[in-house]
């Protein structure tokens, strides 16, 4: 160790007496924890980005077998096969002679567009009065 | 000493020479990459690094009156291949063999497909549907992926195929109704664009911007699937009684103008299409707008109504028929040649009688009459919204003041030397039953989008006959089919009203196409309060001509079995018996 004229050492107080060696491997090991640090993090983004891609894909193929399902069903109404499955599966025949009567109930509910098809129908929003708006915390009855 | 000393500086200079001329040469090829040709390079980097989806969302469906979907697209996908990885023939021919067992498109197809691309990817196969989507992935090939898509279905099969139209390969629409709603239907597709690695997959951090697409609306037609179905069947079956070349039947609900069936035929499959074969896209127009024809005796209604309106007869007022009319040096017979005598304004209906509809219209005038054959709709296109539909022609004093004769107007009277299309004579007739007020026709009921849905309201056009006259006139109607064999004109549990009409088929050169006729009829049901209007139109029909014989049968079929799924009341006289809960 090397001392100055005046007798003091050049190595800070604090430091004296610290075995050097071992500062410079923590110091080193700190370093190094510190440059794995973003390596782990983005390693870990990584991986949750391909998960993430991963779940996006297993959405877009959930999606994709509801429409086929949607469009299944639609087939399986259709016109063309009601009437196979009346004749061939029902064995069901058209009328020779239609009669009318006359029936003192009113007319069934008109269709109404499935509700697939038709937009979500949104809450409304509740519009109270200003006073109802400033005093509404209090807990009257 | 000297010399050697100019020897070592001349060599420095050279050195410095050297190393600025270089300098210079480089600076100046960065110059050039950098600055002058920036542009080109900046945008063949972004080519290789940065990747561009247009992102579709799914095309809106169309729908029956009863939201039953007649068109509607489900997820498919594209199959794409990036260029340079099928660069060696060895791995492209392998990797094709691979997605042609998969995707129905052939090896060779798709390898010259990729050969002869100038993008830096290309779609080799599309419109694949989930199952082949899965075992594309599940390949695994370098340079290939798969892009979201949609594909068009048609859960009715080819129902109303000339009416909805088709799409092509970029989902848009090519013909019919998804032409027409094509803005409504295809939504506004997005688009990505993302920094991606040397095998053309994205990056994970790296750029990326997205808009994402806006779905299309759903749209409700006024077509009920039901009777669609009813009208196309009726109509095959007539054209395949008579031996005729084609036909059309439309089916409109007066009260509103909405169309609930409009089919022609010939047709095409609507699934797929063919486009390679130009003979055949004919088959693709919607014959009920696209085409005109001489309506023949269904017109001496129009010459009757204004007569009518006009207050000059009654269906009582009588007239002798002489059996020959002449107009200038024209004489105008009777389709059978007879000459009936003293007759009624409701037995020229009933007779069908050429020389009766010529004297209405001497009677009530050419400014007159041609008034009310323009309030009828004829002669303009009937604002249906359809692409393609057309004027007809309608020659008048007004427009063609040189060429229209007298005779125009008594040839006019029955149909003869004017030209409509089935939805103006249709839409005419549904005036007439609509208490004399003219509708447009409407085809879309609803319009259900993200943000909400559009009701489209029933449009009327004009009044254009007084309700007294129009409902004088439907009873006639009624009359001249109870003037009508029950064997060919009969709807069972409902009174009907209904005019014939035989013409012949007008040639571009001003003739008329030998031995060839169109036979149509056209009737309202119920007589009392009107629900449907049909318009059965037979073209050529093989043996008979006449209307009655030949569309009459498909008329009464189609009424009572669309009045029945209608659920309206038939008269009181067909019912049978009464229940009381």
């Amino acid at each position: 160790m090397a001392a100055n004229r005046d007798g003091s050492s050049a190595i800070p107080e604090v430091l004296q007496g610290t075995n050097i060696p071992v500062i410079l491997i923590v110091a080193a090991l700190i370093v190094g924890v510190a440059a794995l640090l973003p390596l782990v993090q983005t390693s870990l983004a990584t991986s949750t980005g391909g998960n993430v891609s991963r779940l996006e894909q297993l959405r877009e193929d959930w999606q994709a077998r509801l429409h086929e399902q949607e469009l299944r069903v639609a087939g399986l109404g259709s016109l063309d096969r009601i009437e196979s499955e009346a004749k061939v599966r029902l064995k069901m025949v058209a009328p020779d002679s239609v009669t009318y009567l006359s029936v003192d109930a009113p007319a069934p509910a008109q269709h109404r567009l499935p509700s697939r098809y038709l937009p979500d129908e949104k809450d409304p929003v509740e519009s109270g009065s200003l006073w109802g708006d400033l005093f509404g915390w209090v807990p009257l009855p | 000493m000297g010399k050697r000393r100019f020897t070592e500086v001349w060599r420095v200079w050279a050195v410095v020479a050297a190393i600025v001329l270089a300098t210079f040469v480089v600076t100046l090829r960065l110059v050039q990459l950098q600055i002058v040709d920036h542009a080109r390079y900046a945008a063949d980097a972004r080519l290789i690094h940065y990747g561009r989806d247009t992102l579709a969302d799914r095309r809106g469906a169309l729908l029956d009156r009863n939201g039953y979907p007649l068109a509607a697209s489900e997820s498919g996908f594209n199959v794409m291949v990036e260029q340079r990885t099928w660069e060696d023939p060895a791995k492209a021919r392998a990797a094709a063999d691979s997605l042609a067992e998969i995707t129905d498109v052939p090896a060779d197809e798709m390898l010259g497909i990729v050969r002869d691309a100038e993008a830096f990817e290309i779609p080799v196969a599309r419109g694949l549907d989930y199952a082949q989507g899965v075992a594309v992935r599940e390949l695994g090939l370098a340079g290939v992926r798969l892009l979201e898509s949609s594909r068009r279905t048609y859960p009715e099969g080819n129902l109303a195929a000339q009416l909805l139209g088709f799409v092509g390969q970029e989902n848009s629409g090519l013909t019919g109704l998804e032409i027409d709603l094509d803005s409504i239907l295809g939504g506004n597709p997005g688009q990505v664009t993302y920094e991606r690695d040397g095998l053309g997959n994205q990056l994970a951090f790296g750029d990326r911007s997205e808009i994402p697409p806006q779905p299309g609306a759903n749209v409700v037609l006024s077509i009920d699937r039901y009777v669609q179905r009813l009208a196309e069947q009726e109509l095959d079956r007539a054209i395949g009684d008579n031996g005729a070349e084609g036909g059309t039947i439309i089916v409109i609900q007066p009260e509103t103008g909405q169309v609930l069936a409009m089919a022609s035929r010939p047709t095409f499959d609507v699934t797929k299409p063919d486009l390679s074969d130009n003979s055949k896209q004919a088959l693709f127009r919607n014959r009920a707008i696209t085409d005109t024809y001489e309506p023949g005796s269904v017109f001496k209604l129009i010459t009757a109504a204004a007569a009518l309106d006009l207050g000059l007869v009654s269906p009582g007022t009588w007239w002798y028929d002489e059996g020959v009319v002449h107009v200038s040096d024209w004489s105008i017979y009777n389709w059978d040649h007879s000459a009936n005598g003293s007759q009624t304004v409701q037995q020229i209906l009933s007779k069908s009688l050429n020389t009766g509809a010529a004297y209405l219209a001497n009677l009530c005038g050419s400014a007159n009459f041609y008034d009310y054959v323009e309030r009828f709709g004829f002669g303009v296109t009937s604002d249906s919204g359809l692409s393609g539909e057309v004027d007809g022609r309608v020659r008048t004093p007004d427009n063609d003041p040189t060429g229209w004769r007298e005779v125009d107007m008594a040839t006019n009277s029955f149909g003869q030397g004017i030209a409509v299309t089935p939805l103006q004579m249709a839409m005419a007739v549904a005036a007439i039953a609509n208490d004399g007020v003219l509708m447009k026709p409407q085809l879309v009921n609803e319009i259900v989008g993200p943000l909400g849905t559009q009701v489209v309201e029933p449009q009327a056009v004009r009044q254009v006959m007084s309700p007294e006259s129009a409902r004088t006139l439907l009873d006639m109607m009624g009359v001249v089919v109870d003037g009508v064999s029950t064997a060919y004109v009969d709807v069972s549990g409902y009174e009907v009203g209904g005019k014939t009409g035989t013409a012949n088929i007008a040639t571009e050169n001003g003739g008329y196409k030998p031995d060839a006729y169109i036979s149509s009829f056209i009737g309202v049901a119920p007589l009392d309060d009107p629900e449907i209007v049909v318009l059965v139109k037979i073209d050529e029909p093989e043996d008979v001509p006449w209307g009655t014989v030949v569309a009459g049968p498909a008329f009464s079929r189609l009424a009572e079995q669309a009045l029945a799924y209608m659920k309206v009341p038939p008269a009181q006289q067909a019912l049978v018996a009464g229940l009381q809960d």
